[in-house]
């Protein structure tokens, strides 16, 4: 009985129950609740991007936006283009390039607005899916590169990356004849999944984004399990100490930072496939900040505390949102919250979990659970 | 090209007043503090409120304004802030959970809309003070009309700034804010109350804040969230300017103000945002330390 409630089996357990949840959500909810849900499964895989970077590699990313917003637009580059018909020559055009077309600019992608010529290639969907993860992860592997080069301190990285992900909100904004501006993108077409049309009311989009959301927090349980996900622990925790021992602490934190934002891209993706829509409020500082918000909450370094956190949150604040004195109410209450949160739970709500977990286990089989710990220590009294 | 330096000038001055309170309290206190902005806010909705219930102007809703956001300040500081020194990380966190709850207070009007009571001038509408009749109007340079009011701005802005300066290098206050800032502990055994000074330091911040805000009500509406774009700029000057550089944060605000309205004419006033945030976000991967750092020792 005690084997079964160690700590590696409570955590187990967890992601098991939490997997079946998952999947059991069609069972209650109609095709406007599975919607909404889905969504929130998109805003878990971005708890999971901001735990691995900030829980993990020790980076707090104030701009996780930025690769969010960045998977967002280039999927609805391709679902905006697969909704759009020609204007006279022989690609589609956009219906905001349209009306900001130059006079006498010829109809066709490559040149009706300045700029426009970005969106040639993203007429093939794919193409958009392969840049909302290759962009971040370039983008997120510069920025790693410069940042450990200089080797500026966590301040210093949470400010640079709030700077740019409001620089680049403001450029989407300003090229308004490219990104269509203040307004976003709406009126997408559906993604079309090899001959499946990804209706995002249907049951089996929710589905798809459900088994996505299982696959990255497996495999971002299992990186963080393999040597170089121990090695980055490390470093989170003494980063002198582990430059010492000899390991490259940069090439690490590139790593784990280019898989957040992988990660984060392809939740842009989902969303857009889900929400039907990219906005530049994709972009806000605020979104952003939420981001951490979710996974302080859930635990920063717990990646499936992290997912729950922002899963749960956004289900209980979209619930309370429905009546509007609630929904002003309830961004007062996120505020209290987190400031309890990280006064007195810095792990999270995972860290209260493992430690109820850890209690349970003790009471349970006392005797033998320290008679255990007893043995362990006097093999290695070295390690102690 | 005159007026727009002088308009950049006035946009520096506010810059320079929030970020002097962000230099002390991040320089020589080692917290960030996200509700700065809100501070702001706060002042602004005091010359708001001072106007209506006591037709006071806005000569008269600055000192009050520097209480109000300096009492704010300390009640942050002795309730949350205190409990998280040395971890600085942790500080941005809680304060910024601080600047979302101040938002939504007065979004809600402290709640007491639930019991049917409304104060007029405050919730989310988009109010602007008058100007006082003597600030209004302008007056000439070289040909060029340069108004008043933003002179009145520029002038507040260098005045808090030599009272800083005063009392961070002249002052028994000052003195002891600067050891807390080289070696808490040290201070501490040396016979400082650094918790008393904190507290202090952290309300004045806060205080400067809110007189930024009360000018700031001169040119802008004032609405709960107008102070969040603030503190993002003013962090932005202190790390330019160097943490703990009074005069590194004076250059800086004058840099970075300048710079968006002098290309705000050139492109627009988006792009000019975008450019000075570039240039930040070099200036720190050059010289992480600022370009007015003391030597470390």
């Amino acid at each position: 009985m005690t084997d079964m409630l160690s700590q590696q089996n409570f955590e187990r357990l967890a992601y098991v129950a939490f997997i079946a949840f998952i999947f059991s959500m069609p069972l209650f909810l109609d095709e406007f609740g599975l919607n909404r849900f889905s969504k929130y499964l998109v805003y878990g895989m971005l708890g999971i991007a901001i735990s691995l970077a900030w829980g993990y590699a020790g980076i707090l990313n104030l701009g996780q936006g930025l690769f969010f917003g960045i998977g967002a637009y280039a999927m609805a580059f391709s679902l905006k283009l697969a909704a759009s018909s020609t204007a006279g020559g022989k690609t589609p055009i956009p219906d905001f390039m349209v009306v900001n077309a130059e006079p006498n600019a010829i109809p066709e992608l490559s040149s009706i607005t300045t700029g426009s010529w970005i969106w040639v290639p993203f007429q093939s969907q794919w193409f958009g899916v392969a840049m909302a993860l290759a962009v971040p992860a370039i983008l997120a592997g510069l920025i790693a590169y410069t940042l450990g080069r200089s080797r500026v301190s966590g301040v210093y990285v949470a400010i640079i990356t709030l700077a740019l992900v409001l620089l680049v909100r403001l450029i989407v904004i300003d090229q308004q004849q490219v990104t269509s501006g203040f307004n976003g993108l709406t009126d997408l077409a559906w993604f079309n999944l090899f001959g499946l049309e990804l209706d995002p009311y249907a049951k089996s989009t929710y589905l798809i984004i459900a088994f996505a959301l299982t696959i990255v927090l497996l495999i971002a349980r299992w990186l963080v399990s393999t040597r170089a996900g121990l090695v980055l622990q490390g470093i989170r925790d003494n980063e002198v100490r582990a430059r010492y021992l000899g390991y490259s602490v940069v090439s690490y934190q590139i790593f784990f930072f280019v898989v957040s934002a992988m990660i984060a891209g392809l939740a842009g993706v989902l969303y857009v496939v889900a929400a039907e829509f990219a906005s530049p409020t994709f972009l806000d500082i605020a979104f952003s900040i939420t981001m951490v918000v979710w996974a302080a909450v859930g635990g920063r370094a717990s990646l499936l505390g992290a997912c729950i956190g922002a899963i749960g949150l956004n289900f209980i604040g979209a619930t309370l949102s429905e009546t509007e004195s609630l929904m002003n109410a309830w961004q007062l209450i996120i505020g209290l919250i987190f400031i309890v949160v990280v006064l007195w739970l810095p792990r999270g709500l995972a860290g209260l979990a493992s430690d109820l977990a850890d209690r349970f286990v003790t009471r349970a089989d006392d005797s033998k659970w320290n008679r255990f710990k007893s043995v362990k220590h006097t093999q290695s009294p070295a390690n102690r | 090209m005159i007026e727009s330096v002088f308009l950049g000038l006035s946009v520096a001055s506010i810059l320079l007043l929030i970020a002097l309170g962000l230099a002390i309290t991040y320089g020589a206190m080692g917290i960030i503090n996200m509700a700065h902005g809100e501070l702001l806010m706060i002042g602004a909705y005091c010359a708001v409120l001072t106007r209506i219930h006591l037709g006071f102007d806005m000569f008269m809703a600055l000192p009050v304004a520097f209480v109000m956001a300096g009492a704010t300040g300390a009640l942050i500081e002795v309730f949350i802030v205190r409990r998280l020194y040395n971890r600085l990380l942790d500080t941005l966190l809680a304060t910024w959970g601080v600047a979302i709850v101040l938002q939504q207070a007065i979004r809600l009007e402290f709640g007491l809309v639930f019991f049917g009571i409304h104060i007029p001038g405050l919730g989310s509408g988009l109010q602007n003070t008058g100007i006082p009749q003597v600030l209004q109007g302008s007056w000439q340079v070289a040909g060029t009309n340069l108004p008043i009011f933003r002179t009145f701005v520029i002038g507040i802005a260098l005045i808090m700034f030599a009272v800083t300066w005063w009392i961070y290098y002249r002052t028994s206050l000052g003195t002891q804010l600067r050891a807390i800032a080289r070696n808490a502990k040290m201070a501490a055994a040396c016979g400082v109350n650094v918790k008393r000074i904190n507290t202090i330091a952290f309300s004045y911040g806060a205080g400067l804040a809110g007189m930024a805000g009360v000018l700031l009500s001169g040119f802008e509406s004032v609405k709960p969230d107008m102070g969040s774009s603030f503190v993002i700029n003013g962090f932005l000057v202190v790390v330019t300017g160097g943490v703990s550089s009074l005069f590194g944060t004076l250059f800086a605000s004058g840099l970075l103000g300048e710079a968006r309205a002098v290309l705000a004419i050139i492109y627009n006033d988006v792009l000019a945002q975008a450019a000075v945030f570039a240039g930040v976000i070099l200036i720190i991967l050059v010289r992480p330390s600022g370009l007015f750092s003391p030597k470390q020792r």
